[in-house]
C-alpha cells in the first residue's frame, strides 16, 4: 500500500516536471516557432504591420455595446480603457503624469489655460477653432455647455454630482468661449476638465440631443457607435467584449492631437489579454505590442529579448505611477493616534526586506508623503534631503536621526545577486531608480518610543499601557495584486518579529472597512498626485478637517486614515487660494512634507510600480525613463500621445 | 385519478418535486442574504473602485453621488422590503437591472453568456464522462492489460495537477512552442455570428484548447471512479456466478458489470451537468471565453447583487433540476428503486 502511494507520488512529480518544461521555456524566443508576418490579417482587411495591439486591463467587457463613457457602468465596469478614452474622446486640457512631449501641460480643446476671476467663482475658457467631430461637425462651446448641463442634472453619471455642487450656470458668449459661473469659490475647478487618468469628456451635442430627451435617458444611452473627437474612430468591436478596433481618421489633422503630428498606427486594437502569464506568451508571440502590467517575474523574463522595452529598459523595469504605496494606520484609533507609536511602527520596518519581498528589489522608494515620479525629484525629493538628514526624534532614551541614505545602495546590492549587471551601480542612477534613502531599521529606537509611552515587553511580546497585548490586524491585498500582498505579508512578519503580533487579512470588504474607519492598519494608498505638476490639491484638499469623519462614518475622499491637524488645514486653506501654477505651491508642498514627516500619519513606502512591457517588432518609440513623454501604462487617457511618437517598423508588403 | 394519487410513483414524484422547490427557495434566499451581510454594497464598491483608480471627486460631490446611486439602485428600503420586492419581480420572470451594467437587464447579460458556457461545459462534460467511463470500465474488468496500466498511470498523474497549470501547459505547447491554436477568444475577430459552417468552424477551432483542457482534467476522475466501481463489482457473487455459467465475457461486462457500475456515475453526471450553469471561471478567463464564469467574476468584484442573484439562480435551478431529473429517471435504470 505504502509502496503504491510512493510510486504514484513519484510518477506525479515526474510528470509534473516533464510538463513544466514548456512553462520554463515561456518567453524564450529561441524555443518558439514564432512567425513575424506584417501581412497577417488581425481582422478582415487589417494587417498586423499596420496595427498597434494594446492590452485593455478591464478584461472581457460584459456589456461591450455601451460606449457611454460618462456612465460609471460603461461596458459593464471599466469599459472606457478599450481605446474609448485614449483615442475617441477629448477634453479641455491634459496634464501628463510624466514630462509630456512639449511639457506636461497641453491645451487640448482649450486654446489656453483657464482664467479665473479674483475670488475663484468664475472660470473662463477660450476654445480652439477648427476642431471637428468624426461626423464632420465642428466642435464648439455649445458642446461644452451641453455636457455640463446634462451631467449637472444627472448626479449618477460621472462628474454629474460635481457639477451639481459647483456649477451655477454655463454661458457661451460666442462659439469659442465658455464661462463657468460657480456656486462657490473653487480655484481648482479646471481639474474636472484636465486629464491625468481621465477627466470629464466632452459630449457631441448634435448627436446626443437627438436621443436624450430627458436627463435620465442618458443612463440607458449607449453612444454606439461613438462619434469621435479624437484622432481615431471606432471600426468594430467584439460583441463578446474581448477586443475593440480603432481606425485613424482621415481628417486626423482636424483633431487636437495634430499639435504633435500625425499618429503613426493606421489601426489600434485594444484586447483582453488574459492573466499575467498569458500576456507574456502573447507578447512573446508578437501578438501584443503593449502590455499594461504583468508580474515582475514576467517582465524580467521578457526583458531578456532584444525586441522588448520597458520604462527603465532594465532594472527596476516598472513605471512608477504617481501613486504612493503606504501603510495606513487608523489615526483615530488608539494606539495609532499616538505619533510615537506610528514612528515606532516605521522604525521596526526593514525597507530592504520589504523591497525584496514585494518587487524583488525593483522598487522606487519614498520616505516622504509624495510618490517619487514625474518631476518630483526636482520639486520635492532633492530639496527635502537636508531636512530629512537633520530630522531627529527623541525616543526617551536619546535623540536619533532616523534617515538612512545607504538603503538604496543596500537594495541595489541585494538585487544584484538576482539580476546581476542589470542593476545599476552608478550612485546617481541608483538615486533615480531606487531612491535617495528611507527610514533606517532601528528596532531599539522603536522599542524606546513604545516604552516612552508606557508600553512593556514581556516574553518577546509588546503590551499596551492598559495591560492588553498590542496586536495589529492588517488589511492586506489578495491574489489580484500579488506584489502588494507579498509586501503586506512582509510587514506583518517584521512587526510580529518585533513583538507586535500582526495578522494580515484579505477580504473584499477591506475598502469599506477602511472608509468606515473600522480597522487598525491598511495597506494601500491615499496619496495620488498629478505627477507632472507639483500642486498637491489632487489629494490634499480632502484631508482638510472640514471633511473629517469619525470612526463608523463613511469617509468622503482620501482621508481614510483620519488624520487631523490645524497646521495641515492652514496649508490646505492656502493652497485653495493659490494659483495653480504659482511657485508658492512648491513651498506649501514642502511645508506639507515636513509636517507629515514629523506626524507620520501614514508610513510612506514606495511608488506603485506598473510593469508595462512593449514589443518593438512592429512599432518602436515607446516612452521610457530617458524619453518620458508619456505614461506607458495603457489605460491612461494620455496614451493618445504615444501614437504620435511611434515609428512603424514592419509595414505590410502586400 | 384516485389510483394515480395513491400510487407509490406519485408519492415519489411529489416528494421529489417538493424537495426541488424547497432547495430552490432556500438556495435563492441564502444567495439574497449572504452578500447583504457584508459591510459593503454596490455603491461603496463603485466608489472604492473609483478612488483606487485615481478619481478626484470633491467630498460634497461624492456624498451627493452616493445618495443618488443608493436611491437609483433601490437600496434605500430595509433588506426585508428588498427581499419581498425581489420575489415579486422574480415570479414575473424579471431579475431586474444589472447594477454594474446599469440599466441593462440581468437576463440579457445571462442570455448572452449562457450559450458559450453551455456549449463548452456541456460538450466537454459529456465527452469526458463517456470516454472516462468507457476506459474505466475496461480498465476495471481487464486490469492486467498493458494499455490499462498506461491509462491509469496517465489519469493518476494528470488528475492532481491544478487546472490552471494544465491550461497553461496547453497554451504554451499549442500557442507558443507549436503555435497552431489562437491564444484567446471564442471565434475569429471580425467573424459574423451566425449558424453557418464558417462561423461554427471558427468557434470549434478557437474552443478546441479550452475544451481539451476540461476533458483532460475531467476524464481522469471518471476513469478512476469507474475503474474502482468495476473492480468491486467483478468480485461480486453474481458476476462470478455468471462467469462460472459460461456467459460471454462481453455480455457480462456490458449487462452485469457496466450497468451496475453506471448508477452512481449517472448521479455524478447529473450533478456535473447541473454545475455547468456555474460556468468555468478559470477556463473562461485563461482562454478568453465570454461565458457565465466571467460574468460571475465581474458580478462579484463589483458587488452587483442583481447579477450575483441571477447567475446563482441559474446555478441553483440547474443543479436542482439535474438532481430531480436523475431522481425521476433512476427507476428506469435501477429496477430496485422502481419496485420499492
Amino acid at each position: 500500500m505504502r509502496q503504491g502511494w510512493f510510486k504514484s507520488l513519484f510518477l506525479t512529480m515526474l510528470t509534473g516536471i516533464i510538463l513544466a518544461a514548456p512553462v520554463m521555456a515561456q518567453g524564450d524566443k529561441d524555443t518558439a516557432a514564432v512567425s513575424v508576418d506584417p501581412n497577417k490579417e488581425v481582422y478582415p482587411g487589417v494587417k498586423r504591420g499596420d496595427t498597434l495591439i494594446v492590452e485593455d486591463p478591464s478584461g472581457t467587457l460584459i456589456n461591450p455595446d455601451s460606449f457611454n463613457v460618462w456612465n460609471v457602468w460603461a461596458g459593464g465596469n471599466g469599459g472606457v480603457s478599450n481605446g474609448l478614452q485614449q483615442l475617441g474622446m477629448d477634453t479641455l486640457w491634459y496634464l501628463d503624469p510624466d514630462a509630456g512631449i512639449d511639457g506636461p501641460w497641453h491645451n487640448s480643446l482649450a486654446a489656453a489655460p483657464p482664467v479665473y476671476n479674483s475670488d475663484y467663482t468664475q472660470m473662463t475658457v477660450k476654445l480652439k477653432k477648427g476642431i471637428y467631430w468624426s461626423d464632420n461637425v465642428e466642435f464648439t462651446a455649445a458642446d461644452v455647455k451641453y455636457t455640463v448641463e446634462l451631467l449637472k442634472q444627472t448626479p449618477t453619471l460621472l462628474f454629474g454630482s460635481t457639477f451639481g455642487v459647483f456649477v451655477d450656470k454655463v454661458e457661451t458668449p460666442d462659439n469659442y468661449t465658455v464661462v463657468f459661473k460657480l456656486t462657490k469659490p473653487n480655484s481648482r475647478f479646471h481639474r474636472n476638465f484636465t486629464v491625468r487618468w481621465n477627466a470629464c469628456w466632452i459630449m457631441p451635442k448634435h448627436v446626443m440631443e437627438k436621443d436624450i430627451k430627458v436627463p435620465n435617458d442618458a443612463l440607458a444611452y449607449t453612444f454606439n457607435p461613438p462619434v469621435s473627437l479624437g484622432a481615431y474612430v471606432l471600426k468594430d468591436y467584439d460583441k463578446q467584449g474581448t477586443w475593440t478596433l480603432w481606425e485613424k481618421r482621415k481628417d486626423w489633422n482636424r483633431t487636437t492631437i495634430a499639435d504633435f503630428g500625425e499618429p503613426a498606427p493606421p489601426y489600434v486594437m485594444y484586447v483582453d489579454a488574459g492573466p499575467s502569464d498569458k500576456r507574456v506568451i502573447t507578447q512573446a508571440n508578437h501578438e501584443l505590442d503593449m502590455i499594461h502590467s504583468i508580474a515582475p517575474e514576467g517582465i524580467i523574463k521578457l526583458s531578456e529579448n532584444e525586441w522588448e522595452s520597458n520604462w527603465f529598459n532594465g532594472f527596476p523595469w516598472g513605471h512608477p505611477d504617481p501613486t504612493l504605496v503606504a501603510i495606513l494606520p487608523n489615526n483615530a484609533k488608539a494606539p495609532f493616534d499616538n505619533v510615537d507609536v506610528r514612528w515606532a511602527l516605521a522604525l521596526s520596518l526593514d525597507m530592504k526586506k520589504m523591497a525584496l519581498a514585494s518587487y524583488k528589489g525593483a522598487v522606487t522608494m519614498s520616505p516622504i508623503h509624495y510618490p517619487p515620479t514625474g518631476g518630483s525629484r526636482e520639486w520635492y525629493f532633492d530639496p527635502m534631503q537636508d531636512y530629512l538628514k537633520n530630522f531627529s526624534i527623541d525616543t526617551g532614551k536619546g535623540v536619533i536621526k532616523p534617515y538612512d541614505t545607504t538603503i538604496a545602495q543596500q537594495i541595489a546590492d541585494a538585487a544584484r545577486k538576482n539580476f546581476g549587471d542589470a542593476v545599476p551601480s552608478d550612485p546617481e542612477r541608483i538615486k533615480d531608480v531606487i531612491g535617495q534613502g528611507w527610514w533606517g531599521y532601528n528596532p531599539e529606537a522603536a522599542a524606546a518610543l513604545l516604552e516612552k509611552n508606557g508600553f512593556t515587553k514581556k516574553n518577546g511580546k509588546w503590551y499596551k499601557p492598559n495591560g492588553e497585548q498590542f496586536t495589529i490586524s492588517l488589511l492586506n491585498w489578495g491574489p489580484g495584486n500579488p506584489v502588494l500582498a507579498r509586501l503586506g505579508t512582509m510587514v506583518a512578519e517584521l512587526w510580529t518579529n518585533f513583538g507586535i503580533d500582526t495578522t494580515a487579512t484579505y477580504s473584499q470588504d477591506n475598502g469599506t472597512q477602511y472608509n468606515l474607519g473600522e480597522y487598525d492598519v491598511n495597506m494601500g494608498w491615499n496619496i495620488e498626485t498629478w505627477g507632472g505638476h507639483p500642486d498637491l490639491s489632487y489629494f490634499v484638499d480632502t484631508w482638510h478637517s472640514d471633511f473629517y469623519k469619525g470612526i463608523g462614518e463613511m469617509v468622503n475622499g482620501r482621508n481614510g486614515v483620519r488624520y487631523k491637524s490645524a497646521a495641515l488645514d492652514k496649508i490646505v486653506d492656502e493652497i485653495n487660494v493659490t494659483e495653480f501654477d504659482s511657485d508658492r505651491n512648491i513651498e506649501l508642498g514642502l511645508e506639507f512634507l515636513k509636517l507629515t514627516t514629523k506626524d507620520m500619519p501614514t508610513i510612506p513606502l514606495m511608488s506603485y510600480n506598473v510593469f508595462s512591457s512593449q514589443d518593438n517588432t512592429f512599432w518602436s518609440g515607446y516612452p521610457t525613463f530617458d524619453n518620458p513623454y508619456a505614461n506607458p501604462v495603457t489605460n491612461w487617457g494620455n496614451g493618445r500621445y504615444i501614437m504620435t511618437q511611434l515609428k512603424q517598423m514592419m509595414p505590410p508588403t502586400k | 385519478m384516485k389510483n394515480i394519487i395513491k400510487s407509490p410513483f406519485f408519492k415519489y414524484l411529489t416528494q421529489r418535486l417538493g424537495q426541488f422547490l424547497l432547495v430552490i427557495f432556500v438556495g435563492i434566499t441564502v444567495t439574497f442574504i449572504v452578500p447583504r451581510l457584508s459591510p459593503t454594497n454596490p455603491v461603496e464598491q463603485k466608489i472604492n473602485q473609483m478612488m483606487v483608480s485615481g478619481a478626484n471627486v470633491h467630498p460634497e460631490a461624492l456624498q451627493k453621488f452616493r445618495e443618488a446611486m443608493t436611491e437609483m439602485y433601490g437600496l434605500e428600503g430595509s433588506n426585508w422590503e428588498q427581499y419581498i420586492a425581489f420575489w415579486k419581480r422574480f415570479l414575473k420572470g424579471d431579475l431586474g437591472p444589472s447594477l454594474s451594467s446599469y440599466p441593462v437587464p440581468v437576463m440579457d447579460l445571462i442570455k448572452k453568456a449562457l450559450p458559450w458556457t453551455i456549449g463548452l461545459m456541456m460538450t466537454t462534460t459529456l465527452i469526458s464522462w463517456v470516454i472516462g467511463n468507457l476506459l474505466g470500465g475496461l480498465a476495471g474488468y481487464f486490469p492486467d492489460r498493458k494499455w490499462v496500466k498506461w491509462a491509469e498511470l496517465g489519469a493518476t498523474c494528470v488528475r492532481p495537477i491544478p487546472y490552471y497549470i494544465t491550461a497553461f501547459i496547453l497554451l504554451i505547447i499549442f500557442c507558443f512552442i507549436l503555435p497552431i491554436f489562437p491564444t484567446s477568444g471564442a471565434y475569429a475577430r471580425g467573424a459574423v455570428e451566425g449558424f453557418n459552417l464558417k462561423f461554427i468552424g471558427s468557434v470549434l477551432y478557437h474552443t478546441f484548447l479550452p475544451a481539451l483542457s476540461l476533458i483532460i482534467v475531467g476524464l481522469g476522475g471518471w476513469l478512476l471512479g469507474m475503474r474502482s466501481l468495476v473492480s468491486n463489482i467483478v468480485a461480486d457473487d453474481f458476476v462470478l456466478y455468471a462467469e462460472a455459467g459460461g456467459i460471454d465475457e462481453k455480455i457480462i461486462l456490458r449487462k452485469y458489470v457496466i450497468r451496475n457500475a453506471l448508477l452512481p456515475q449517472i448521479t455524478g453526471l447529473g450533478m456535473s451537468l447541473g454545475a455547468v450553469f456555474s460556468g468555468a471561471l478559470i477556463t473562461e478567463i485563461v482562454f478568453g471565453i465570454p461565458g457565465l464564469g466571467q460574468l460571475t467574476y465581474k458580478a462579484v468584484i463589483s458587488f452587483d447583487y442583481s447579477l450575483i442573484m441571477g447567475v446563482s439562480i441559474f446555478s441553483i435551478v440547474g443543479v436542482s433540476l439535474s438532481v430531480l431529473i436523475v431522481d425521476l429517471l433512476y427507476p428506469l435504470f435501477d429496477p430496485r428503486i422502481r419496485l420499492s
